[in-house]
């Protein structure tokens, strides 16, 4: 390892050391528990998966290995490819490297190090899949250090690929902008899997049987040629006892690897030439649209100051805090590449729902899971939306703290801000549920009620979350809520949705038993029980809007004991 | 409430303590309406520790700030109507353009929307070379055009009172003589200027009065004459009395040291 190399790692592995190490000591126990259970379900599950399948699937292993290998090739592909440009391309930390005496090759291993983080991270699910398959078919001792092997440098594959479309990439598209759309792409990935995973569980349990792996084979034979599949293939001819194949996959494996390492070094090399990426952004292609012609207007020269005092301070309306809030997040959100990434997973969860729901075989049956759908979403729209709200004004909020605005106005005006989009989602989604499972108009009259009460206490929460912990500095919206204000946030929501939910409940029930037609089992139905039913509705109410006034308050309290700076991001 | 015969500004007894180390230390002083007062000390004497606690960005751990005779802890909002603080690193929103920040803090200082409002920005706009921007992302402006816009934001409103933390840094030569000439314009009109600088000449040119913090607290305060007499040295411009007032070693012992070290 040459001497730039390691002075490069040891800085880097000394940063992340401090990264660990210099935080809260409750987040590093939550963090190494969350770490923890992870590996044990995921790596634990995907282990008994593989294992399960190398013994009772034999004649199925080459073509789940082969597509084992390309699914992961591709999740690595959109899902570690922000990872890849911030750590390559983005750091400002490279431009010291640029110009210190170090040989580009240098501060590509060094960075590539970090780039291949997300991605091996990503392996480590394969990782166990493909050893529970080497321990489930009974193979020998060199299939389980191969398949580490192949693993890795399948990551240094993907990885390299990844470098090489940045290169190019780059020509016409800003780094920053580059990742931060690769962002977006890898969240609407991970919402559009968790959707499908969510409206094919159903299904999946309804079905009891033998798998049928017929269409894994046919599909496995008909993308035999990439080299994604190599590396199942190589495992594949291990299991079977066929060392010469296997050493032949794993060596073109390995060519194929180097290749791409090493054109990705000369063209990142190529990339520092041309000045791209930190180091500058492609022209014109990305300027924004043309200044609109100045209108002349007399200049205001320090003479023309003595003059200005006599002009009158305006006659139009009076401009208002609340508009000006409202139009700056707007302008924001629509510029800010990075908060639109954040928001459209979040769409994609209603708009998914409501064309799965339409669908006659899944449409659901009953009122109450339409109100537990509604809940949930309303409650997953507020969480994206309105937490991130007060810490999204960044350095700007110095700018709040400084104007004659009170902190009660600020949440005021966020919560204002954020219920609009929130309410119009669930007014569609609601609609969208009661008409797919034939609803009547009082059924649904009643859902819009309580899909508006949701959405107004649930972003009020979300809203509060975010003022109770806001970390300003924050550049990405995922990040700019603190531990205890997502934790305040969701324990909130979830109290404030239970108890709605029960209001609810004793309302309609309520009133059941008040025209005497309810079925309340060793309760009797009479006008006295719906009574006591429906004042219990009304205090549950009242505790719901206390809940939400508590946080409100902590918010705003929270808020005007800020006391810190906020240094630029 | 607000007290025409009160001072402008007022720090009294300002103390803030961060655990264990106090970076501010009984700090007062008072600048009068129209005066521009200049606050100087070298980095980390508390300078803007103290601006911050004026404009009401920090908590006093003791003492008091006063804005017009209003106590800025106290009546925060009225307090902050008069004023107008640009920090060292101004305070802007990096997704909007220039024109669309000025609309966004004129509303939200309450100003009439109308004619005037619009002519006034345009007006500054083109004071400070903005106005062919107008289609750039504050985000993509350099550091001269973010001090630039943040010092429109405050001229839009003409706040009473303009705590400025080093206007003129980053600042090309013609703005910085802009703006030395836009303050003692704005003075003359009535406006109190308390003016952070590490720019001794700035001070010097501008300032009535000026306050020198070293440490925390104030070591000398006054007009030239004042502080020339103070520390007996009769003759000497600011920056040898500031020198003097805030002694360390001499630059050019250590110049020397370092030099036969490195040899």
């Amino acid at each position: 390892m040459s001497g730039a190399l390691a002075v490069i790692l040891r800085a880097q592995v000394l940063g992340a050391w401090n990264r660990l190490t210099k935080r809260n000591p409750a987040r590093l126990v939550i963090l190494a528990i969350s770490l923890v259970v992870a590996g044990v379900f995921l790596g634990g599950g995907a282990f008994a998966v593989g294992a399960t399948a190398g013994h009772f699937l034999p004649f199925a292993l080459d073509s789940l290995l082969a597509a084992g290998f390309t699914a992961l090739s591709l999740l690595m592909l959109v899902v570690g490819f922000p990872t890849v440009i911030s750590s390559l391309f983005v750091g400002r930390d490279l431009l010291q490297l640029v110009v210190a005496p170090v040989r580009t090759r240098d501060i590509f291993a060094a960075r590539l190090m970090t780039a291949v983080t997300a991605n091996l991270l990503l392996s480590f699910i394969l990782a166990a899949g493909v050893l529970g398959v080497g321990a489930g078919a009974g193979a020998s001792w060199f299939y389980f250090p191969m398949a580490l092997l192949l693993i890795v440098l399948q990551v240094l594959v993907v990885t390299s690929l990844q470098a090489i479309l940045m290169t190019v990439i780059l020509r016409w598209v800003p780094a920053k902008l580059a990742r931060d759309v690769a962002a977006g792409v890898a969240g609407l990935t991970g919402a559009a899997l968790y959707l499908a995973w969510n409206l094919n569980l159903r299904k999946t349990f309804g079905r009891r049987g033998a798998p049928d792996v017929t269409n894994l084979t046919s599909f496995v034979s008909r993308i035999d040629w990439l080299p994604t599949t190599w590396p199942g293939h190589a495992l594949s001819a291990a299991l079977q006892g066929s060392i010469g194949p296997a050493l032949v996959w794993v060596l073109v494996t390995v060519a194929l690897c180097v290749l791409l390492v090493a054109t990705a070094e000369l063209l990142y090399e190529r990339t520092l030439l041309y000045g791209l990426g930190v180091f500058g952004a492609p022209t014109a292609a990305w300027r924004r649209r043309k200044a609109r012609p100045i209108q002349p207007a007399p200049p205001l020269t320090a003479g023309a100051l003595r003059a200005r005092a006599e002009l009158p301070t305006g006659s139009g309306a009076q401009g208002s805090p609340y508009r000006a809030l409202a139009i700056k997040d707007w302008l924001g959100f629509r510029r800010d590449v990075r908060r639109l990434t954040r928001l459209l997973p979040a769409l994609l969860l209603p708009l998914g729902y409501a064309a799965a729901l339409t669908q006659p075989a899944r449409s659901l049956s009953g009122f109450w899971s339409n109100v537990a759908l509604v809940t949930f979403l309303s409650m997953f729209m507020s969480s994206a939306l309105a937490s991130p709200s007060v810490p999204s004004e960044r350095r700007g909020f110095q700018l709040i703290r400084l104007a004659p605005l009170t902190m009660w106005q600020l949440l005021r005006a966020k919560v204002f801000i954020a219920l609009p989009p929130v309410l119009a989602t669930m007014l569609v989604f609601s609609l969208a549920v009661a008409v797919t499972s034939k609803s009547g108009a009082v059924q649904l009259l009643e859902l819009v009620i309580f899909g508006v009460w949701l959405a107004a206490g649930f972003v009020s929460i979300s809203v509060s979350g975010g003022a109770i912990d806001p970390h300003f500095e924050a550049t990405d919206d995922r990040r700019s809520v603190g531990v205890v204000g997502t934790l305040t946030a969701i324990g909130g929501s979830l109290g404030f949705a239970v108890i709605s939910i029960g209001a609810l409940a004793l309302f309609l029930f309520g009133e059941q038993a008040a025209a005497g037609t309810a079925n309340l089992g060793p309760l009797p139905s009479t006008p006295v029980v719906g009574f006591a039913m429906i004042l219990g509705g009304v205090l549950l109410v009242a505790a719901a809007c206390a809940l939400v006034g508590v946080l409100l308050t902590f918010a705003n309290a929270r808020l005007r004991s800020f006391d810190a700076s906020i240094s630029e991001s | 409430m607000s007290d025409t015969a009160s001072p402008a500004v007022e720090a009294r007894q300002l103390v803030k303590r961060y655990g264990n180390v106090v970076a501010v230390d009984g700090v007062s002083f008072q600048a009068t309406r129209g005066e521009i007062f200049g606050f100087l000390g070298a980095n980390g004497a508390g300078k803007t520790t103290t601006l911050r606690m004026l404009c009401g960005l920090l908590r006093p751990t003791s003492g008091m700030a006063l804005i017009d005779g209003i106590d800025i802890v106290a009546q925060p909002v009225p307090a902050k109507a008069k004023l107008g603080y640009l920090d060292e690193e101004p305070f802007v929103h990096p997704h909007l353009t220039g024109r669309e920040f000025l609309d966004f803090v004129a509303d939200l200082y309450g100003m009439a929307r109308g004619r005037q409002r619009v002519e006034r920005m345009e007006r500054l706009l083109n004071l400070f070379d903005l106005a062919q921007k107008d289609g750039e992302l504050i985000g993509g402006y350099s550091h001269g055009m973010r001090q630039k816009i943040g010092l429109a934001s405050l001229l839009i409103r003409e706040p009473s009172v303009l705590l400025l933390d080093e206007p003129t840094n980053g600042l090309d030569p013609r703005s910085a003589r802009l703006v030395k000439d836009l303050l003692e314009e704005l003075a003359a009109r009535g406006t109190t200027v308390l003016l952070s600088t590490h720019i001794l000449e700035v001070a010097q040119a501008l300032c009535r009065r000026v306050a020198i913090i070293d440490r925390g607290r104030i070591v000398a305060i006054g007009s030239m004459d004042e502080l020339r007499v103070q520390t007996g040295s009769e003759g000497a411009n600011l920056e040898d009395l500031f020198l003097k007032l805030t002694a360390g070693p001499e630059s050019r012992d250590m110049i020397e040291r370092l030099l036969e070290g490195g040899s």
